[in-house]
């Protein structure tokens, strides 16, 4: 908590002395970027409600409802499909950098990659995961931007030598007066705009320790390669409290799923 | 024997209405016959001349590789100029050696998107592939299209390019010179994207052409970020292809003995074998040596599956057949025992009149299935000649063609009479051992 008021204390003081239009340095762009990864860390474990809306081109719309489970410290998740019901039952587990597909109606494991497309929609494991920007890439400061009325901070990421993104280039717009992240747009290698993100909302929970975790309430992404295609994540019912071991294993989403 | 022949023939001109019409229904299951296993063996040259040149080569050498023990296994050969050398020296009757690199992805264009394998080649290599494609007219793939032929296959291959088929074109909504997105995800996790041309669309040659796509071998490793030394598969073509089985046990034995890992032979094709490698606790370069037959495994399911079918079909037939010539046998012995009684009073022992039956049953079953054979033939060489579009797409997937191909080889049409002439004498042995076994004084005096 207090290494959160500390980024904030600094970033208002960087904010309080620099021009209206003066550039952030490298050291205060990747403070920014600490400052979400931070604002986002549960610390403990992590249960959500999640409603993902898949809307495509030429197809019905289709909205599935999920169950999050997270454990950042031992980066450990479980996304158990709920509804609709044909999809019930499904779900991945991430362990160990591992990803995988349970579907009961085989009955079958699948290794996934991590960056997999979750249940075929524009979401991605990372839309559901904590917040790791910092640790996986360089960040530098584009610019300001107006974004609707708000003004923002431009930043551009780029992926560290190594690690594990799906998308080697992302562009961050951050509010200047609240610290929230409001969009994302990602890139492919090639430099095309593959995803674009809305974050709109914003909610705080409160964990054990007393910390306020910011969740987005609302993640709207769009896929620029087949336009048309959209995905909204909805997040409801966050709760911080510790989960038991067994949850993290194949065992228990099979057990689900029956 | 001659007189038993003479005999035979005069009652079946003497019977000549019912002759003709057991006769006719012969012909016509022996053509049948004969029309099924055309339309089978049109199948199986379709399958091995597009899977020899769209898919695989005779025996294959692919390289799967996973940089951890968690890594999904990808199809990559991490170094060509390691494997191919052994490949040559071990056997000395390959005829060429083809090279090619794997992809899997997203090819979206303006209107559509499908996930699909896209082949990365070199042109030079491939000129059995060119051979083996052809552009499909604009009403394969576009509504309201017309018989113009547009894009041009020599182009197949070309950096920056990419040659879809008829399917996929008419999904994606594309015409050649469209500009479409192949969106992959590299061997290192990262989203990449690359804008291909399509300069050419291809006709429809069954299941596998839905799930390929050829564009140069440098785009693959472009969009997967691969090394250059890196290729997919090496597509080996022998000098003759009925070595295939023993080339690829030497190939693989050999290439195991110079310490290389060489998966178990699965008679499957390689990339049905990525979901079970991606799951499995290895981390490095392992190879799998097959067979076109592997990688055409899906085609020769649905040959064999037709081919049961047919069999059954005719077997049905057959015993209708039986019934009938059973049926006209007796009928011919009743007729006919006084005659019995007479030839069996002076002298002729029983064995020779359950001959003279029989020699019946076998010239009409000879006559008949021959004839039948001939027409069915005839019939699947003008079909076959013509060229007939197959109207749906399940039909080019089942037959693995975009027209009505049939194939008639002579070893066929020659046992298709065989199994006829037997199937009527065997028949006929029931009815005629009966006639052979009648007292000559009860058959002289018998009144029909």
């Amino acid at each position: 908590m207090s290494t959160v008021r500390t980024r904030l204390a600094a970033i208002a003081l960087v904010l309080l002395f620099a021009s209206p239009a003066a550039a952030l340095t490298d050291e205060e762009a990747l403070e920014l970027i600490k400052l979400q990864d931070e604002r986002q860390n549960s610390v403990g474990d992590y249960k959500a409600l999640v409603f993902i809306e898949q809307k495509e081109r030429n197809k019905n719309d289709q909205v599935y409802e999920a169950l999050v489970y997270r454990r950042d410290v031992t980066d450990k998740m479980v996304i158990l499909f709920v509804r609709p019901k044909e999809e019930a039952g499904k779900g991945y587990l991430r362990v160990d950098k591992n990803l995988f597909f349970y579907d009961p109606t085989v009955g079958k494991w699948e290794r996934r990659t991590e960056r997999d497309r979750i249940g075929g929609t524009t979401s991605r494991r990372q839309d559901f995961d904590r917040s790791r920007l910092a640790e996986n890439f360089n960040v530098k400061w584009l610019g300001e931007e107006k974004l609707g009325k708000l003004d923002t901070h431009k930043l551009e990421l780029r992926a560290k030598p190594g690690a594990d993104v799906a998308f080697p280039v992302v562009h961050l717009w951050i509010d200047k007066a609240t610290n929230n992240l409001l969009k994302r747009q990602e890139f492919a290698l090639s430099g095309r705009l593959m995803r674009t993100t809305f974050l709109p909302k914003w909610f705080t929970v409160k964990n054990s320790q007393g910390k306020d975790v910011w969740v987005p309430r609302e993640q709207r992404i769009f896929d620029e390669v087949e336009k048309g295609n959209q995905t909204t994540v909805v997040i409801r019912q966050v709760e911080l409290q510790p989960l038991d071991d067994s949850y993290f294993t194949k065992a228990w989403l099979e057990a689900r799923s029956r | 024997m001659g007189i038993y022949v003479k005999v035979a023939f005069r009652n079946l001109l003497q019977a000549r209405r019912r002759s003709l019409l057991l006769g006719l229904a012969l012909a016509s299951v022996s053509m049948l016959l004969v029309f099924l296993m055309a339309i089978s063996q049109g199948m199986a040259d379709s399958l091995l001349e597009t899977t020899t040149t769209l898919a695989s080569g005779h025996v294959n050498v692919h390289g799967f590789y996973k940089p951890s023990t968690n890594a999904v296994a990808w199809p990559i050969i991490e170094d060509e100029k390691k494997v191919r050398p052994l490949v040559e020296e071990i056997l000395p009757d390959v005829e060429r050696v083809v090279s090619r690199a794997h992809g899997w992805g997203k090819i979206v264009s303006e209107t559509g998107s499908i996930v699909t394998s896209v082949t990365g080649i070199l042109p030079e290599q491939e000129d059995r592939l060119r051979e083996r494609l052809t552009l499909a007219p604009r009403s394969a793939y576009m509504e309201g299209g017309g018989d113009e032929v547009v894009g041009d296959v020599s182009r197949v291959g070309e950096p920056g390019t990419i040659f879809l088929f008829a399917n996929q074109a008419r999904r994606l909504k594309v015409d050649v010179g469209d500009t479409v997105i192949l969106a992959a995800e590299t061997s290192g996790g990262a989203a990449n994207s690359v804008d291909l041309t399509v300069v050419g669309i291809g006709r429809d040659l069954g299941m596998v052409t839905n799930f390929i796509s050829f564009t140069h071998k440098d785009t693959i490793h472009q969009v997967y970020q691969l090394k250059p030394e890196a290729t997919g598969s090496l597509l080996l073509y022998l000098d003759d292809i009925e070595r295939t089985h023993a080339a690829r046990k030497e190939l693989a034995d050999a290439l195991a003995s110079r310490e290389l890992e060489i998966l178990e032979h699965l008679d499957q094709p390689f990339y049905m074998r990525m979901d079970a490698l991606s799951n499995q606790r290895w981390a490095g370069q392992r190879y799998d040596v097959n067979t076109w037959e592997a990688e055409g495994a899906h085609g020769k399911w649905v040959i064999t599956g037709f081919q049961w079918i047919s069999y059954f079909l005719v077997s049905i037939l057959v015993l209708i057949i039986v019934v009938g010539v059973m049926n006209t046998m007796w009928m011919s012995v009743r007729e006919r025992t006084p005659e019995i009684g007479t030839l069996r009073a002076i002298g002729m022992g029983r064995s020779r009149v359950l001959l003279l039956f029989a020699t019946e049953a076998l010239i009409l079953g000879l006559l008949a299935s021959g004839f039948g054979a001939g027409l069915g033939a005839l019939v699947a060489s003008i079909l076959d000649a013509a060229r007939i579009p197959l109207p749906s797409d399940a039909a080019k997937t089942v037959l693995m063609s975009d027209t009505l191909r049939l194939s008639v080889r002579l070893d066929q049409i020659v046992r298709s009479v065989l199994v006829f002439t037997f199937v009527a004498g065997a028949a006929s042995l029931y009815p005629a051992s009966r006639a052979a076994r009648m007292r000559p004084v009860t058959a002289i005096h018998h009144v029909g």
